[in-house]
C-alpha cells in the first residue's frame, strides 16, 4: 500500500482539495444553471406534452363536430326533402283543384255566352220578323198604292201575316 | 539553488503530477491547477447559462438543452425510474462535466510552457498543465465520492437498517431459528450470505479502486501517447491522436458518469426485490458504450 502511495504519489490533502472542487462544481453548476435548465426543459416538456393533448382532444372534437354536421346536414336535407315532397304534392293538387275550377269557370263561360247567343239570336230574328213585316207593308203599300181598294189590301195584310 | 541549463532536460512525463509551487506547506500540484482552471471554466459556463437562459434558446442554451436531456434519457435507461434518475442526475452531470473538462484541459498545448527544475536525476521540464484526471488523486478523489455517495443515497432510499444488511447481514442470520425447522439448508446458506454481505464491503473498496484506476489509467496513457507522438514526429503526427483524445476524453467521463449512476441505483435497490433484467439492460449499455 505504501508503495503504491509512494509511486503515484497519493496525497490525502490534494484528495480534499479535490473534493471541494468538486463540490465548487456541483453547487455552481446545480445551483446557476442546471436547475433552471431542468425547470424549463420540465415546463417545455409540460407545454409540449399539454399542446399534443389539446390538439389530440381537439381533434376529437372537431371529429365530434364533423359527425354533428353530417347528421344535422343529413337531418336537415331529408327535412328539406320532405318538405319538397309535400309542397310538390300540395302544389299538384292545388295545380289539379285551380284546372279543374278553371274548366268548370270556362265551361260555365261557354255555356253563358252560348245562352247569351241565343237571347241574342231569338230577339235579333223576332226584332228581324217585325222589320220585314213593316218594311214589307210599306213596300206593299207602296207597290198596290191606289190600285188597290182598302177591302182587298186589308185582306191581303191579312194573308201575308198568316203567312208570316 | 542555481540551475545550469548547459544539462541535459528531461521531458519525461511522470506518473503522479508534479508541485508546481508550494503554499505554506502544501503542494500545489500542476494537475491540481488544471482542477481549478476546470473549475473556473465550468462557473463561468454556469453564470453565462444562467444568465443567458432563455424560453426560446439560444446556441449555448441548446446545446446545453441536448446535452441534458440526452444524458437524462440515459440515466432513465440504467436506473429504468424517473424518480431516482432525477435525484442522481444532478450529481451524474457534475461529474461529468468535472471530468470532461478536466480530460480537455489537459489536451491543450499549453503543456510546453512550465518550469525547470533540478531533480535527483538532473533537469526536469514541469509543465504548468496537466490533465486534473491524469493525477490519481483527483480520481480517487470522484470515485470515493461516488461510492459514499451512493451508500448515503442507499440510506436515504431505502433505509439504514437495509443498506447495513448489504454488508452486514444480521437479518439473514436472525432468519436461521426461524427457518431451520422448514428449511435445514438455512444453516448453510445464512453464513454464506452473511459472508457475501462482507465481501461486499470489499467490493465497496474494489469499487472505489476501479473507477480511480480506469480513468486515470486511460486519461495518463492519452498524455503518455500525445508526449511519445510528438516526440517521435512533432506538429503533424499528433493531430489524429489528439482528436482521439478528445474522444477518449468524452467516453472516459461518459462511463465514469454511467458507473456512478450504476451504483447509486444498486445502492437504492432493495436486494429482496431485484428487478428482472435490469442488471442485463445496464451491462447491455455499458457494453455499448
Amino acid at each position: 500500500m505504501e508503495s503504491i502511495i509512494a509511486t503515484f504519489h497519493i496525497d490525502w490533502k490534494i484528495i480534499i482539495a479535490q473534493v471541494i472542487n468538486f463540490g465548487v462544481v456541483v453547487v455552481v453548476l446545480y445551483f446557476f444553471a442546471l436547475k433552471f435548465l431542468i425547470k424549463l426543459l420540465n415546463e417545455r416538456a409540460e407545454k409540449i406534452s399539454k399542446g399534443i393533448n389539446d390538439a389530440k382532444s381537439n381533434a376529437i372534437l372537431l371529429q365530434k363536430t364533423k359527425a354533428e354536421y353530417e347528421t344535422v346536414l343529413a337531418k336537415a336535407r331529408t327535412e328539406a326533402n320532405t318538405i319538397f315532397q309535400e309542397g310538390k304534392k300540395e302544389a299538384e293538387h292545388k295545380k289539379a283543384l285551380m284546372l279543374e275550377d278553371t274548366k268548370k269557370q270556362v265551361s260555365s263561360m261557354i255555356e253563358n255566352g252560348k245562352k247569351t247567343l241565343e237571347n241574342e239570336k231569338i230577339k235579333m230574328v223576332a226584332q228581324a220578323k217585325g222589320e220585314i213585316v213593316s218594311v214589307a207593308v210599306k213596300i206593299a203599300e207602296k207597290l198596290l198604292g191606289e190600285r188597290v181598294n182598302t177591302p182587298l189590301n186589308e185582306q191581303t195584310i191579312k194573308e201575308l201575316n198568316n203567312l208570316l | 539553488m542555481e540551475i545550469n541549463l548547459s544539462q541535459n532536460i528531461s521531458h519525461n512525463t511522470t506518473l503522479f503530477a508534479e508541485p508546481v509551487f508550494h503554499y505554506q506547506g502544501f503542494a500545489i500540484t500542476n494537475a491540481l491547477l488544471v482542477s481549478w482552471l476546470a473549475v473556473l471554466v465550468l462557473m463561468i459556463l454556469a453564470l453565462v447559462l444562467r444568465f443567458k437562459l432563455r424560453e426560446i434558446p439560444n446556441k449555448l442554451q441548446n446545446i446545453f438543452e441536448i446535452i441534458i436531456d440526452g444524458a437524462l434519457n440515459l440515466c432513465d435507461q440504467v436506473t429504468n425510474n424517473r424518480e431516482i434518475s432525477i435525484k442522481i442526475f444532478p450529481i451524474a452531470i457534475c461529474v461529468f462535466f468535472f471530468i470532461l473538462v478536466n480530460n480537455w484541459l489537459g489536451l491543450l498545448p499549453l503543456g510546453g510552457f512550465g518550469i525547470i527544475e533540478q531533480a535527483e536525476h538532473g533537469l526536469v521540464f514541469i509543465p504548468f498543465l496537466r490533465g486534473g484526471t491524469a493525477d490519481i488523486n483527483t480520481t480517487i478523489a470522484l470515485a470515493i465520492m461516488a461510492v459514499i455517495g451512493a451508500n448515503i443515497f442507499g440510506i436515504f432510499s431505502i433505509g439504514i437498517w437495509k443498506t447495513f444488511n448489504k454488508y452486514v447481514n444480521l437479518k439473514v442470520l436472525g432468519q436461521i431459528p426461524a427457518k431451520i425447522w422448514k428449511e435445514p439448508t438455512v444453516v448453510i446458506v445464512a453464513p454464506i450470505t452473511f459472508f457475501v454481505g462482507l465481501i461486499e464491503i470489499v467490493g465497496e473498496f474494489a469499487k472505489v479502486a476501479s473507477l480511480s484506476f480506469r480513468l486515470f489509467g486511460n486519461v495518463f496513457a492519452g498524455e503518455v501517447l500525445l508526449v511519445s507522438m510528438t516526440a517521435l514526429v512533432a506538429y503533424l503526427i499528433p493531430v489524429p491522436f489528439i482528436f482521439l483524445e478528445i474522444l477518449v476524453g468524452v467516453i472516459q467521463a461518459l462511463i465514469f458518469s454511467i458507473l456512478l449512476v450504476v451504483y447509486f441505483t444498486i445502492a437504492a435497490s432493495d436486494h429482496e426485490e431485484p428487478e428482472e433484467g435490469h442488471v442485463d439492460k445496464v451491462s447491455k449499455i455499458i457494453n455499448n458504450i
